[in-house]
């Protein structure tokens, strides 16, 4: 299977059956201090928001936490309603 | 989304596990004291152990392995002495720390006894419960939680789940799932069966959040047509770390305890205690212990009461939740800070450091009261009153009891408020 990410598929055919593409681009270093998150060393839960993948992160290094959102397209303001 | 090794290394309690060691940390409850006064030992499983609990003539309490360390028969059927516990196989006796003190078909003048020890961790009685502790020295105390120690009625469901306890956590820190699992289902379920679901459990919820703070996390949400100034979002109540939650409302105070007792089986306890303002209550002779049914004779799930929802959706995810396959959403951060701070306890054990919630300060155990909402979902007094006829409390043998109690202290109040005017 490759590993790149760019290879992952988009929209709804990426679920369950994927589940192990959508760990390949998860971050896997901190972005204050570059410890690795992967494996043991860190956290990264993958939660949607709309089209949004956020990725909640901690490090066991620095014990950053914060999120890492991958971005398909910027938006802005909205009109409300 | 978690990898299958962040999964593992999240749901494994057994000894030897990072999960396991952090989990020895703290105190358990693992038996009601009624049953240690009617019998003196019993066996208890903890964190993927077994252990002998006992109870000594002079009230002390001891727990040992269960398996004897001479011919490993089990010391849950031995003899319970003023100091120890003896094999009923071959009569050795140990102490409460787990020393040898007989070896009676030995030598009198051999050093046998001595290069021989049971393991031994620490019991003791708190609230009508008995308590273990199996983790390395010093001990730290077992916390005394408010709802442990405050006056009231004390009334106590439990079940024996075949779920890992971990899953049962997550649902402590996802509000949404009352909305859902306890208000429109149950409102489908009462819709089809013929009665009434209780309204105030329907609120949708228009935000929610989550605290950390020193014993867990503290959960609030906001309910539609409430405001920030209400109980469930000013105060919320907390994720007691790392296996319980606090919860109550009306008069009714409960700690939700989850035993870990292997990967795969948790004892759920419905610690309660019924103290409503105005009411009048003697101490208990006795405390009920009643276990709560939640499978029918076809092996169905029992959903038409509000606990039975819960171990629906706990036991009904598998014995361990796959969360390789699991899909977030942002109504879910609440178990994302949840597993970090699991994590962050993991590393605090590793680096040789005591995890929250470990209480070795007498002076600040005296009572720990823990931030929980009075008016609960805005239901008012009503809250007890659903709570019990449509909640775990309907199974009480003192359910009709606890109604009055409940009735009365409302009359008193009431009462009260007209003699003011």
């Amino acid at each position: 299977m490759s590993d790149v990410p760019a290879a992952l598929p988009a929209g709804p055919s990426w679920f369950a059956g994927d589940a192990e593409r959508h760990l390949l681009d998860a971050p896997k270093h901190c972005p204050h201090c570059g410890g690795r998150l992967a494996g043991h060393a860190g956290l990264v839960v993958e939660y949607w928001v709309a089209d949004d993948r956020v990725f909640y992160c901690w490090c066991q290094a620095c014990d950053w936490t914060g999120t890492v959102i991958q971005v398909e397209r910027h938006v802005g303001h909205e009109a409300a309603g | 989304m978690l990898t299958a090794e962040q999964n593992a290394e999240l749901t494994r309690v057994g000894p030897g596990t990072p999960m396991g060691e952090l989990l020895r940390r703290y105190w358990y409850p693992v038996a009601f004291t009624r049953q240690l006064d009617q019998f003196p030992v019993r066996r208890v499983r903890l964190l993927g152990e077994d252990w002998a609990l006992y109870r000594t003539s002079d009230g002390g309490y001891g727990v040992v392995e269960e398996h004897c360390p001479h011919r490993r028969a089990s010391l849950a059927y031995g003899v319970v002495e003023a100091d120890g516990i003896r094999c009923g196989y071959h009569g050795w006796l140990f102490g409460r720390d787990g020393t040898c003190l007989d070896q009676p078909a030995e030598m009198d003048k051999t050093s046998f006894k001595d290069r021989v020890r049971a393991r031994a961790g620490r019991a003791e009685e708190l609230g009508g419960m008995v308590w273990v502790y199996v983790g390395p020295e010093p001990a730290p105390l077992p916390p005394r939680y408010d709802v442990y120690v405050m006056d009231g009625v004390r009334d106590f469901g439990h079940a024996l789940l075949p779920c890992n306890w971990l899953q049962i956590m997550e649902n402590a820190v996802d509000p949404h799932h009352v909305e859902w699992l306890h208000g429109r289902y149950f409102e489908f379920l009462g819709n089809r069966l013929g009665f009434e679901a209780p309204k105030s459990f329907q609120r949708r919820h228009i935000k929610v959040a989550f605290d950390e703070f020193e014993h867990g996390i503290i959960k609030r949400r906001l309910l539609e047509g409430h405001t920030e100034a209400d109980d469930d979002w000013a105060i919320g109540h907390p994720l007691v770390f790392p296996y319980c939650m606090r919860v109550g409302g009306a008069g009714i105070d409960q700690m939700q305890i989850r035993v870990p007792v292997d990967d795969t089986t948790t004892w759920f306890v419905l610690y309660t205690v019924h103290a409503p303002e105005g009411a009048r209550f003697e101490p208990q002779e006795a405390i009920p212990d009643y276990e709560l049914p939640w499978r029918d004779e076809q092996g169905n799930h029992i959903v038409d009461y509000v606990e039975g929802q819960d171990i629906m959706a706990w036991v009904t995810q598998g014995p361990i939740t796959d969360r390789t396959v699991e899909h977030l959403g942002k109504s879910d951060v609440g178990i994302a800070m949840l597993r970090k701070q699991f994590k962050q306890q993991l590393a605090a054990v590793a680096a040789g450091r005591d995890p929250i919630a470990v209480v070795r300060d007498p002076a600040a155990n005296q009572r720990i009261d823990l931030p929980c909402e009075k008016n609960k979902f805005g239901a008012g007094a009503d809250f007890a009153l659903q709570w019990m006829n449509l909640g775990f409390t309907r199974y009480s043998p003192q359910l009709k009891d606890l109604l009055r109690l409940h009735t009365d202290a409302a009359e008193a109040r009431a009462a009260a408020v007209g003699a003011d005017v």
